[in-house]
């Protein structure tokens, strides 16, 4: 993989009026990443999406993909990107097949082998020749998918893609977003004001507030990933005992009684299911286990308003 | 550029609305054309040179008044100069023919523009309405090449609803009057002199210089869409215009200014019967007008379409 990013967006500014919607957003996104978007409603992430695909003129600033600036080189630059705006807009009176034969037309070199080959990878060739108007919303977002894979971009952008998905969908759409980015080297940007989906899908994060970027962070750095211990509660039937137990155990950082009697662990999570094999080895019955908020989260719900994230 | 007509024809085609709307056309044609030959039928009793007789003396009559308008003394000298012509060369009017219908439909070309402005009027606003837009205008195609597809789109669209009146037309009332009058020229009086026509010829200049219209109407149903992106505004709009335009016409008359109004200007078959909206207009005047029109209608709609953000 090169080191040349992707995409690059470099002091972009977009003003509406007097207001300042975007303030000085500069970024890099290499090959490979799956980059996120993080932040509540309004923060601006749909208006930068928009931008980089040039639905919204720039005010100040530049977006180059890969080396293309998206102002003065349209063509050239927005032949590598494949998106979803906001929702998979499809037309409804076409078929499913035609909807994707009509994008294929756009683009030089895609072959009808190709659509056959985009549909068959989003699971549609049941359903590709009925109405779009019969589709389920979990459809539609797969063809969604399908039209913006037609003509093999370096770049697939993502604006709120799990927005109607049932879990199912969406368990769905992070396998396939792997999939494109480890085997076929797509560069993804996906956008969402939940953390718990970025955090299963992201390699990065890029939070933004108000128009601002705020922090630009992998994102184990927000969520504490497998490797690094976490603090958890155990709700417990005999506290003083099973301190007692949890006590003897090895790899135990931290051992206390929080103010709600509750016991309180910091441990590397693989120790967990040991704690609870050594409890109940020891007869003390366990009524439940939790992670604890992490200061990180605290800091992200800090910095982007709290209620609306997680 | 021509996938992307594909596309628009594709969008076009592929709904039930457009064939309804073809249909439409095809329901005017044919009602029409079956009630002028229901009059007809009525009326051919007599071999066709008993009735043009009967016409040319009922024409001298009229000379006879005394207190004759002008207009009308010139039009009743011209029908009798034309009715000796063909008596004489024993040529069959197109009464009694199929050429009567057809030429009576052209007159349906109207309605052409009519149906043409709902299609015109939806084609842009209707990608915004339902957001396809954002998925339009995301690949490598620029924004005035999109544009462009659509009116080549539209002009197609138009030239079907041209060709529907047409062989409709020319079918059902070759079917209802015997197709044997097909090679009958036109009898026209052109400069004090009669003259003999092709009827093919003369036909489609009248469809053509209806078509400058139709062009202009849609041209403003365009610009409507591409400025609101609003399907039902451009729609209302350009058919008020259609309508509102005439009538708006006779009130305006009495002032010099009003002919360079678009609306005095569409209809250039005004030159062929050599009767202008109003004095010192010429051929050449009127397509002045329409071309600045054509050119400032278009240039709006290209700002607003390739200029804006697409924030819907």
């Amino acid at each position: 993989m090169s080191n040349e990013p992707i995409i690059s967006l470099r002091n972009v500014t977009k003003r509406i009026g007097r207001k300042t919607v975007i303030d000085n957003l500069t970024f890099d996104v290499p090959q490979g990443e799956i980059f996120g978007f993080l932040g509540p409603n309004g923060a601006g992430k749909t208006t930068t999406i928009r931008m980089i695909v040039g639905l919204i003129s720039i005010t100040d600033g530049q977006i180059l993909i890969k080396g293309n600036n998206i102002k003065t080189d349209f063509e050239e630059a927005i032949r590598h990107v494949g998106a979803i705006v906001e929702n998979p807009e499809m037309y409804k009176y076409l078929s499913g097949y035609r909807n994707l034969v009509h994008y294929a037309r756009m683009v030089p070199g895609v072959t009808k082998a190709r659509i056959d080959e985009v549909v068959a990878l989003v699971k549609l060739e049941d359903r590709i020749h009925d109405k779009v108007r019969k589709y389920s919303l979990g459809m539609r977002q797969r063809l969604g998918v399908a039209q913006a894979l037609l003509h093999r971009p370096s770049l697939l952008i993502l604006d709120e893609p799990t927005n109607g998905l049932d879990p199912e969908g969406i368990r769905e759409l992070r396998d396939y977003l792997r999939y494109l980015t480890r085997v076929e080297g797509i560069t993804v940007i996906v956008s969402s004001h939940l953390l718990s989906e970025m955090e299963l899908m992201c390699d990065r994060v890029a939070i933004l507030q108000r128009g601002k970027l705020v922090d630009v962070q992998p994102i184990d750095y927000f969520t504490h990933g497998s490797d690094t211990s976490q603090t958890y509660q155990i709700e417990v039937q005999m506290p003083e005992q099973a301190m007692a137990v949890i006590g003897q155990m090895k790899g135990i950082e931290e051992l206390k009684r929080s103010e709600d009697g509750f016991i309180e662990v910091t441990a590397e999570r693989e120790l967990v299911p040991d704690i609870l094999e050594e409890l109940i080895k020891n007869h003390i019955r366990v009524y439940g286990v939790q992670r604890v908020r992490t200061s990180l989260e605290d800091k992200f719900l800090e910095i982007t308003g709290g209620g609306q994230v997680v | 550029m021509y996938n992307l007509v594909l596309n628009e024809n594709m969008k076009i085609y592929r709904r039930v609305r457009t064939w309804i709307l073809i249909g439409l056309m095809a329901g005017f044609v044919i009602l029409g054309n079956f009630v002028m030959w229901h009059e007809a039928k009525d009326a051919s009793a007599d071999d066709w040179q008993t009735q043009v007789t009967q016409e040319k003396e009922n024409w001298n009559k009229q000379l006879q008044k005394t207190n004759l308008d002008e207009g009308l003394e010139k039009f009743y000298k011209e029908r009798i100069a034309v009715i000796d012509y063909q008596l004489e060369h024993d040529i069959h009017p197109t009464q009694g023919t199929m050429w009567n219908g057809i030429l009576e439909s052209a007159s349906l070309a109207m309605l052409i523009t009519l149906l043409t402005i709902i299609i015109a009027g939806d084609i842009i606003a209707s990608e915004f309405a339902t957001g396809t837009i954002k998925l339009l205008l995301i690949r490598p195609a620029s924004r005035l090449k999109i544009l462009l597809s659509k009116y080549i789109a539209m002009l197609m669209f138009s030239f079907v609803l041209l060709l529907t009146l047409f062989i409709i037309s020319f079918l059902l009332n070759g079917i209802l009057f015997g197709f044997n009058h097909m090679g009958l020229p036109l009898i026209r009086l052109i400069d004090g002199q009669v003259v003999e026509q092709n009827m093919f010829l003369y036909l489609w200049k009248t469809y053509l210089l209806n078509g400058i219209s139709t062009v202009m109407y849609i041209t403003i149903a365009f610009m409507i869409s591409s400025a609101f992106r609003s399907s039902a505004m451009a729609i209302a709009f350009s058919i008020g215009t259609l309508f509102a335009g005439n009538i708006l016409l006779e009130v305006l008359r009495g002032y010099n200014w009003s002919k360079y109004l678009l609306f005095a200007n569409t209809d250039l078959t005004q030159y062929l019967d050599n009767r202008p909206f109003q004095d010192g207009m010429t051929l050449s005047f009127s397509i002045g007008v329409l071309v600045v029109y054509f050119v400032v209608l278009n240039l709006i709609s290209w700002l607003m379409f390739t200029r804006r953000d697409v924030a819907a």
